[in-house]
């Protein structure tokens, strides 16, 4: 027996490859919208304007719906969703509350810098029953943001405004740094939403939130340029198994 | 929009410091940056209303109380009989016309005024439009100064469709189209109203008499003109906003005030053209429902307070303020309540929502662990590109013009990402990319597809570092032992690429639907892949690869060899892999190649700073008796 017998050849180590992790993060809060009762629904990314704006009480005059904002297709007759927020719409109108949906994906919007993409990801949220109120809304957004980011994170609601909401607020957590971070938008859904899809407001109320996906992936692995997530760089994307 | 700290002081009767002001507008939902004692505010689009000293100051008064810091001309002014016909009221339901004439020369402008122009590093440009500036900053409403003597026939306003280019009164040349909001005088466009006049009605450093315009124009009729025509306009920024409807006659009292402070007047005629469609917009009172919608207890004498101190009436029902066109229903009442109690002071109350599940393993995500446990790295790629087909769904306002499709396929992408690696020196590239296509017939057709592109090694272990990705390598992985005729695996050529590499390049694509069902099931359960990792800078850098091969003829020193080789560590090590083991029994020895890559994301390392690398790297193994690199 030769004493080449008694030798172990090295390990093989099979490459294992990655999820992107734009959609790890977004797996990530589908996965724990999932957990706190919210139920993932679909919807397709070229959307008709009743959707995208009119339904979500985002009226004509608004800025957003105009052309340097808001990509149009095929002679205006379509967009490309600017938000993932008429997924809620057509959900709610095929649902009697109480309803609670998660829905996630690609949006687009007329930007591209360092800050900015002309595609990014969202993930939402809505929960319509009697009597929700600012006061739950705050128990959720605190929910997410304590799994997200720990219990000892401290956090700040800001007025703001979105059409599709009364009150809105932004949330911002405090860095190590000592800076506010913005991290979501959220608020009360406006009457005029719930009244669009066939939803009493006068027996129901509800919440609403949204977190742009490269947002928290940014915050969480420390990427600094969201640019990076989409140069398809192994060296990059390798990082993330 | 920016303010000057003590300018604000002067409209409130308490004098905050200014940590607590700052404090106090985050509260009310005015984000802020403050450079000395400049405020530089970001108003919600919904919120024109603070677009002036005077507006910020109305949201402040809750907190600090009001007061009134500047005069009006309260004397009787002489009626104009200004030739003016108003052929749109609809988006112009009030404008009025101040005639000023002074005399002499001007004086020095008081530290107000003149702090306007040296603090906020607003440029100076003649007397009136100066004013007419100053009085948009403290009032919030834009006027507009015409050289009267320019004005010497009938003055028209209206909205209609436009052709032809207008000189504003910076110089610029516009060509006007589509619906605009113009004066005219002769059938002359002398002013794009409510973004900016035109040069040949301006006022000059001469302009001794002056026809200002302060009008209501509603925001639908101003909206993307100044963006539209590349102007940047502080007018159409508030009337984009609103204004308050009530205020034109008292901005222009402000405005005489202000001339009488520093000149001569010689003469004052105004004018008021009001179409009456002011409509007094109010809400019942119900505390009740504020209190359901906040999930909080207020008393109803609290909240009419709280109400009444942000300017609200309080009469049978709840008078909104003209300046607040953003207050329609009760939720809107809420919001107003929630910002002076505070966002921050309002208790969370726990919510429990009933239906309680863990998230399934779909079938997508099924094939997404298969092919990860293979080694496969998922892209997300943008839909734009240049290739155009009958079935492709162009953009209308694409962001370049060269990529004004929704792609039809994942090909082109997956290809320009296998290429991009391979350029940074990546010879084993296993990519695949799910996503939904978008196609037009004659409707809009959504499908989900599975795109897989490889080339190079299979791997970087020896048994797989000399097999090539290939035809049967990918059709081995999908097929298994099932019928897989829908699964088409296409060469892509490297001739029409135009690349010197020489690995072939396989792709396949696949419309989820279309995927036999047992791929699916072939990893059943999900990866555990939440690792929030903290990500290191990838080096923009070129690699270097250094290929050694040692001879173990000493057989019982290979496990130290293995061991070592095992747990290398140097700051310009990118990575190391065992590409060759090989045991040669008739000589009783072992050879192991080994490859080493040095990278360094500070700059292109030397060949002396990898040969350091190499010797300490290699050090602890040559030391080894029976153990030699041919050739070192």
């Amino acid at each position: 027996m030769s004493s080449l017998d008694k030798i172990n050849p090295p390990a093989v180590t099979k490459n294992v490859g990655t999820l992107h992790p734009i959609n790890q993060t977004k797996d990530y809060l589908l996965n724990l919208l999932t957990h706190l009762g919210f139920t993932e629904v679909h919807g397709p990314e070229i959307e008709s304007e009743d959707f995208n704006f009119d339904m979500l009480n985002i009226k004509k005059s608004h800025p957003a719906r105009q052309m340097h904002d808001t990509f149009y297709v095929e002679n205006k007759s379509n967009v490309l969703r600017t938000h993932t927020s008429p997924v809620q719409i057509r959900s709610m109108l095929e649902s009697k509350p109480p309803i609670a949906f998660s829905s996630a994906g690609k949006v687009y919007r007329k930007d591209d810098d360092a800050t900015h993409l002309p595609m990014f990801h969202q993930v939402e949220g809505i929960y319509v029953d009697a009597d929700v109120n600012f006061s739950n809304l705050k128990d959720l957004i605190h929910q997410i943001l304590h799994d997200l980011f720990g219990k000892d994170v401290e956090i700040r609601f800001r007025p703001s405004y979105f059409p599709f909401t009364e009150p809105s607020a932004e949330v911002d957590i405090l860095s190590e740094n000592g800076k506010w971070l913005e991290i979501l938008g959220c608020g009360i859904v406006n009457p005029i939403v719930l009244k669009n899809c066939n939803i009493d407001p006068e027996k129901y109320s509800g919440l609403a939130f949204g977190l742009g996906v490269e947002r928290i992936a940014m915050l969480k692995y420390g990427v600094n340029d969201i640019r990076e997530f989409y140069k398809s760089n192994l060296d990059f994307l390798g990082q993330f198994k | 929009m920016k303010f000057i700290y003590k300018d604000l002081l002067n409209f409130l009767s308490e004098k905050p410091s200014i940590k607590n002001l700052s404090e106090r507008l985050f509260q009310l939902g005015h984000e802020h940056e403050i450079n000395g004692e400049i405020f530089d505010m970001e108003f919600t689009p919904n919120r024109g209303d603070c677009l002036s000293l005077i507006g910020l100051a109305r949201d402040l008064n809750v907190f600090f109380g009001k007061a009134k810091p500047y005069k009006t001309f309260e004397g009787d002014i002489e009626e104009l009989n200004l030739d003016f016909q108003n052929l749109s009221p609809e988006v112009c339901p009030k404008i009025s016309f101040l005639e000023i004439e002074i005399e002499g020369n001007t004086n020095e402008y008081k530290p107000y005024l003149e702090n306007y122009f040296s603090l906020l590093g607003n440029k100076k440009v003649n007397f009136f439009t100066d004013i007419s500036n100053y009085v948009s900053y403290e009032l919030g409403q834009p006027t507009h100064c015409f050289d009267a003597k320019t004005i010497n026939d009938q003055l028209i306003f209206e909205n209609r469709i436009c052709e032809g280019s207008f000189q504003t009164l910076l110089g610029s040349n516009i060509n006007l189209a589509g619906n605009n909001c113009i004066f005219s005088v002769n059938s002359e466009i002398v002013s794009l109203a409510g973004v900016m006049g035109g040069i040949s009605t301006a006022c000059s450093t001469g302009t001794k008499k002056a026809l200002i315009e302060c009008a209501f124009f509603i925001p639908e009729a101003i909206i993307g003109k100044s963006v539209k025509y590349n102007l940047a306009s502080d007018a159409a920024h508030k009337f984009e906003r609103g204004v308050d409807i009530q205020i034109q006659e008292k901005v222009l009292r402000r405005f005489i005030e202000i001339v009488r402070e520093h000149a001569s007047i010689k003469n004052i005629k105004i004018q008021s053209f009001d179409e009456g469609k002011v409509q007094k917009s109010s809400i019942p009172i119900d505390v009740k429902r504020i209190n359901k919608i906040l999930g909080i207890d207020l008393a109803e004498e609290k909240y009419v307070a709280y109400l009444n101190k942000l300017g609200f009436g309080i009469e049978k029902e709840i008078i909104v303020p003209t300046y607040r066109h953003d207050i329609a229903s009760q939720n809107d009442l809420a919001e107003e309540i929630a910002r002076v109690i505070g966002y921050n002071n309002i208790d969370s109350k726990p919510l429990e929502i009933a239906k309680k599940l863990d998230k399934s393993v779909d079938d997508v995500n099924k094939l997404k662990n298969y092919l990860i446990k293979n080694g496969f790295s998922e892209i997300i790629n943008f839909p734009f590109t240049a290739n155009e087909e009958k079935k492709s769904i162009s953009i209308d306002n694409p962001l370049d013009t060269n990529r004004r499709n929704l792609r039809t396929s994942l090909k082109n992408s997956l290809l320009d990402n296998l290429l991009y690696n391979e350029r940074r020196q990546k010879d084993s590239i296993k990519f695949f990319e799910i996503s939904d296509l978008y196609t037009k017939s004659d409707q809009i057709n959504q499908e989900k597809k599975l795109g897989i592109i490889i080339s190079g090694r299979q791997g970087h272990n020896y048994l797989d570092f000399s097999k090539k990705l290939d035809h049967a390598y990918l059709s081995n992985l999908l097929n298994q032992d099932s019928d897989n005729s829908v699964l088409t695996i296409e060469e892509i050529s490297r001739t029409e690429i135009k690349t010197k590499k020489k690995d072939k390049i396989f792709y396949l694509e696949i419309p989820i639907e279309k995927i036999p069902k047992h791929l699916f099931k072939l990893s059943e359960s999900s990866i555990d892949r939440i690792n929030f990792i903290k990500y290191q800078s990838v080096s923009e850098f070129p690699s270097s690869t250094r290929d050694f091969s040692f001879s173990i003829s000493d057989i019982k020193k290979y496990d130290a060899v293995i061991d070592h080789l095992s747990d290398l560590n140097d700051k310009n090590l990118k990575d190391a892999f065992i590409f060759d083991f090989y045991e040669n029994k008739k000589l009783n020895e072992i050879k192991v190649g080994i490859r080493f890559i040095f990278q360094s994301t500070l700059n292109t390392l030397s060949e002396e700073e990898i040969q350091q690398s190499v010797n300490k790297l290699l050090k602890p193994i040559v030391d080894l008796e029976g153990v030699s690199i041919p050739g070192l």
